[in-house]
């Protein structure tokens, strides 16, 4: 497999330079090629490994651009005609030098190259011609569409391509963007559409907006551009909003994933596994192209998503994993943005490399790179440091990495995690509401990969001691009980069941079992009562809707048990209480079932119908009121009782959904009337 | 800013005696909600279609919403019984529309016309002159449309003074006491960098006095100006992270 992979780079690539002051640097691609062979995943001299490319021809570049955009930056990229004037020169030469700076400040106002971010530069047509001819060759071997080269037979075409200076994302039809002068991704595109019938998906995971390429393919629903990045409300380009979903017939092929500031990887990681599978399967692209801007790392100096090389490493994973199922493995990853020049891009990018071409990724950067590189960057250390503090993020360990991966130590978690993915898990949410047809929705729950309550057992995990689980303890007639939350399953295992805690399992062993089973399950919290002798008399479970709530966010059923032998204590309500003491409370909606099935009447002495007001009531002291509702299990039996609380933070969209399925016909949902 | 730069003036409009179906279809196919009356003309090239920009304007009669339209379809539906009446959609749009006696020039402030509309509960608002008939001074004054003022145009012109049409990075500047020196440094000090400005807002919020100024700078790449903003002592916010 590994010999399907290419890595395209061309040494004249590094003339994509502003100057010394820029924050794009083209040292950064030569750490990255230097990395590459002193760690051994890729050798120039490997001609397997290696693909040539050319520059973009004018009117390959016209795919996308506007002739008069091309023709000043062919103007401006020329140098001054006349020297530096040093010597005299006639009344008339100054006259026409003054003309000519004239214009070319004109147009570089018109063009976009008047600020410091882009500035007009001598040979930047070539340059950036080349890095565009880059691309197009890439994307053009893997589809097989001429202008990719020829290759001696079918099976030598590479399915991988990737291509590190490319991904230039931000340039417009006719204006230079962002560091960006020509849209690289936009212009292999549009010749793949011109070219084939394919239809093309395009993965943004630059800290910024991909704007450009967005722009390109706003209104042509065979190109699909998804992008990740941290939320335009401040952020350069200031686009990027979850309601940008295209025009025309192009309308639901521009997605768009704006995420907090100092998101971080498992917020993000969850974000991207809810949306790209089903993404791909709902469009069925032919060809995936990836965008692997790394300015997304925390310790990148532009922007404010906070991730570690683990964020990164899964997009990369991904990425790879739809391509090879859904589009037959072609796939290009290109560059991007990366603004750590030493420390960050040369080891995202090879991670990017040794996934891509299958070869086991070292843990060790190699000393002799190392060497090399780490003085350049205590060079540049204290701006980096400078630049860190006015973007206003906290001041992170500095020092050099002397492994692939990042060492989780160095990056302390921010603080409002749990706000900020609560708010990225609702932008997800929408995204998905806007996008993504119903059919699909339901063929990937996110139920389980999104529990709240997950994220809150992290949460009390990273800054609690050894026992983030709560503990209280409660004085009853019968002795003193410890509550417990978020039950650890060792602490299940080391515990026994007492003998009248059995109506659901009916034995105590398989009860044990049950509770052991919840315990493990990520997304469900336990909460338990037991003797100090440890003896479990009386359980609340926390658990995620089954099927029957399809896609409804946040929905989880409650359930409660008290022992036989210790009823009429108040065990129940007290637990109750304990168990739903939670930061999370306000986000769920929470609901139980009670069916007489499962009760014990007869040790009680009690009707059905009494029973049922005891649970209601017991249920009523948490603020939990009583539904009608068409739920097959309460459906059969009069008895049965649906008791729901919506937690006042919930989305009123979900709330809504949630009561009108309260008393949908599931039978009648399957079948389209 | 006044309202000319604002207006729509590429306009569907009906005649008086266009019937209500025409005009239905037209709203349906627009999907708007307002339909300016005016005067049938021989001289348009395309009747139902004016560009106030080209110079044949027609007499503005009145407006016809949506909503007059639906009371027409609920007065035919209940009217049904009387022989006399024709169904709603074969009737003359006169019969149906209103005056719009609130009207605006060109030539009035923008905030002035956001005011009214938010006053007088108004989606829209027309924009006319006034021109004179006939030599004679004491001639008949004739009112001519030469636009409409929606509501979707005053959002446009919010998304447009607030930048969002521009790639562009927002930072907050603060203001101590209303004072605008800090902005004015750190405009002087974006150009020195040759950062273009976006946009610039500074609202009044307590007493009369802007608090902190938004603006809107056409750059990616922010830290150079963070780090002078940061040597002056001017106090910003960036990606909603307060620095001291």
């Amino acid at each position: 497999m590994s010999c399907k992979a290419r890595l395209l780079f061309d040494s004249d690539e590094l003339h994509y330079d502003f100057g010394p002051d820029h924050p794009l640097q083209p040292a950064r691609l030569v750490a990255l090629m230097d990395l590459l062979e002193t760690s051994g995943l890729w050798q120039s001299s490997n001609k397997q490994q290696c693909l040539s490319s050319r520059p973009a021809t004018l009117e390959e570049l016209e795919l996308v651009h506007t002739p008069e955009y091309i023709a000043a930056v062919q103007l401006l990229s020329q140098a001054h005609l006349a020297g530096p004037a040093t010597e005299p020169q006639s009344k008339d030469k100054v006259g026409i030098r003054a003309r000519q700076d004239d214009s070319r400040a004109e147009l570089a106002l018109k063009y976009g190259f008047a600020d410091g971010d882009t500035p007009a530069l001598p040979g930047m047509h070539e340059v950036s011609a080349r890095i565009v001819g880059g691309t197009l060759v890439a994307l053009s071997a893997v589809m097989g569409v001429p202008g990719g080269g020829s290759f001696a037979s079918g099976d030598e075409r590479p399915a991988h391509i990737f291509h590190p200076a490319g991904g230039l994302h931000h340039a417009w039809a006719e204006r230079a963007s962002g560091f960006c002068v020509y849209n690289d991704i936009a212009v292999a595109i549009a010749h793949v559409l011109r070219a084939s019938e394919a239809k093309v998906l395009y993965i943004d995971f630059d800290a910024h907006h991909g704007d450009g390429v967005q722009r390109a393919f706003y209104d042509e629903p065979r190109v699909m551009t998804v992008s990740f990045h941290e939320t335009g409300r401040y952020l350069f380009p200031g686009t990027g909003d979850v309601l940008e979903l295209g025009k025309g017939v192009g309308r639901g092929y521009s997605v768009n994933v704006p995420l907090q500031p100092y998101t971080e990887d498992d917020s993000y990681i969850e974000a991207m596994e809810a949306l790209l599978a089903p993404l791909v399967i709902s469009f069925a692209p032919d060809v995936i192209v990836s965008q692997h801007g790394c300015d997304t790392h925390a310790w990148d100096p532009l922007t404010h998503l906070s991730l570690t090389m683990r964020g990164i490493q899964a997009q990369v994973k991904l990425t790879h994993q739809l391509a090879d199922m859904y589009c037959d493995g072609r796939w290009v990853a290109l560059g991007g943005g990366g603004y750590d020049l030493y420390r960050v891009v040369p080891r995202a990018w090879s991670i990017v490399w040794s996934e891509m071409s299958g070869q086991a990724l070292p843990v060790s950067l190699p000393e002799e790179w190392v060497a090399r590189w780490q003085p350049l960057w205590l060079g540049v250390e204290p701006q980096e440091r400078l630049a860190q503090q006015v973007m206003g993020k906290s001041s992170i360990p500095a020092s050099f990495p002397t492994t692939f991966m990042d060492r989780s130590q160095d990056f302390p978690a921010q603080p409002r995690r749990w706000t900020i993915s609560s708010t990225n898990r609702h932008t997800t949410a929408l995204v998905r509401q806007l996008l993504l047809p119903p059919s699909l929705r339901q063929a990937f729950p996110t139920l389980h990969h999104r529990s709240p309550l997950a994220g809150l057992f992290d949460l009390l995990h990273l800054q609690g001691g050894a026992t983030p689980s709560r503990s209280r303890s409660l004085e009853t007639e019968k002795g003193m009980l410890l509550l417990r939350d978020f039950c650890p399953p060792s602490l299940i295992e080391r515990l026994t069941i007492d003998a009248g805690l059995r109506a659901f399992a009916r034995l105590p062993e398989r009860e044990h079992q049950l509770l052991l089973s919840i315990a493990r399950r990520p997304d469900c919290a336990l909460s338990i009562a037991h003797t100090p002798s440890g003896e479990i008399v009386g359980e609340v479970t926390l658990a995620p809707g089954d099927e029957w709530w399809e896609d409804l966010e946040n929905v989880y059923e409650v359930g409660i048990e008290v022992s036989a032998n210790w009823r009429g204590l108040g065990i129940a309500k007290n637990l109750l209480a304990f168990a739903l003491d939670l930061d999370a409370l306000e986000d769920l909606i929470l609901y139980a079932m009670g069916l007489s099935w499962h009760w014990d009447m007869e040790g009680l002495g009690l009707q059905a119908y009494q029973y049922r007001e005891l649970i209601a009531r017991l249920f009523a002291s948490q603020g939990f009121i009583e539904y009608p509702t068409t739920e097959p299990n309460v459906h059969m039996e009069p008895a049965n009782i649906l008791l729901a609380r919506i937690g006042s933070r919930v989305d009123q969209r979900v709330a809504s959904r949630f009561l009108s399925h309260l008393l949908s016909t599931p039978n009648l949902s399957g079948y389209s009337l | 800013m006044i309202v000319s730069e604002v207006m729509t003036t590429k306009l569907i409009t009906v005649t008086p005696t266009d019937t209500l179906s025409h005009a239905a279809n037209l709203l349906r196919q627009y999907q708007f909600h307002h339909l300016p009356v005016v005067a049938s003309s021989d001289s348009a090239a395309w009747p139902g279609y004016m560009d106030t920009g080209r110079k044949a304007m027609p007499e503005f009669q009145g407006l016809l919403t949506s909503q007059d339209i639906d009371v027409a379809a609920a007065m035919g539906r209940w009217s049904s019984s009387e022989v006399l009446h024709r169904p709603w959609q074969e009737r003359p749009v006169i019969e149906f529309m209103h005056r719009a006696s609130i009207r605006v020039t060109p030539s009035m402030s923008v905030a002035a016309a956001a005011q009214l509309m938010v006053e007088r509960g108004l989606n829209c608002l027309p924009v006319v002159e006034y021109e004179q008939v006939g030599q004679d001074q004491e001639g008949r004054m004739r009112t001519v449309l030469v636009g409409l003022l929606t509501r979707s145009d005053l959002l446009l012109v919010l998304a447009r003074l607030m930048g969002a049409f521009e790639p562009g990075m927002e930072l907050t500047i603060q203001l101590p006491g209303g004072d605008p020196g800090s902005l004015a440094e750190t405009l002087v000090l974006a150009a020195q960098l040759g950062i273009q400005v976006r946009s610039i807002t500074a609202a009044p919020q307590e007493n009369g006095v802007p608090q902190v100024a938004t603006l809107r700078l056409g750059t990616i790449n922010p830290s150079p100006l963070l780090v002078r903003l940061q040597e002056a002592n001017i106090g910003y916010t960036f990606a909603g992270s307060p620095v001291e």
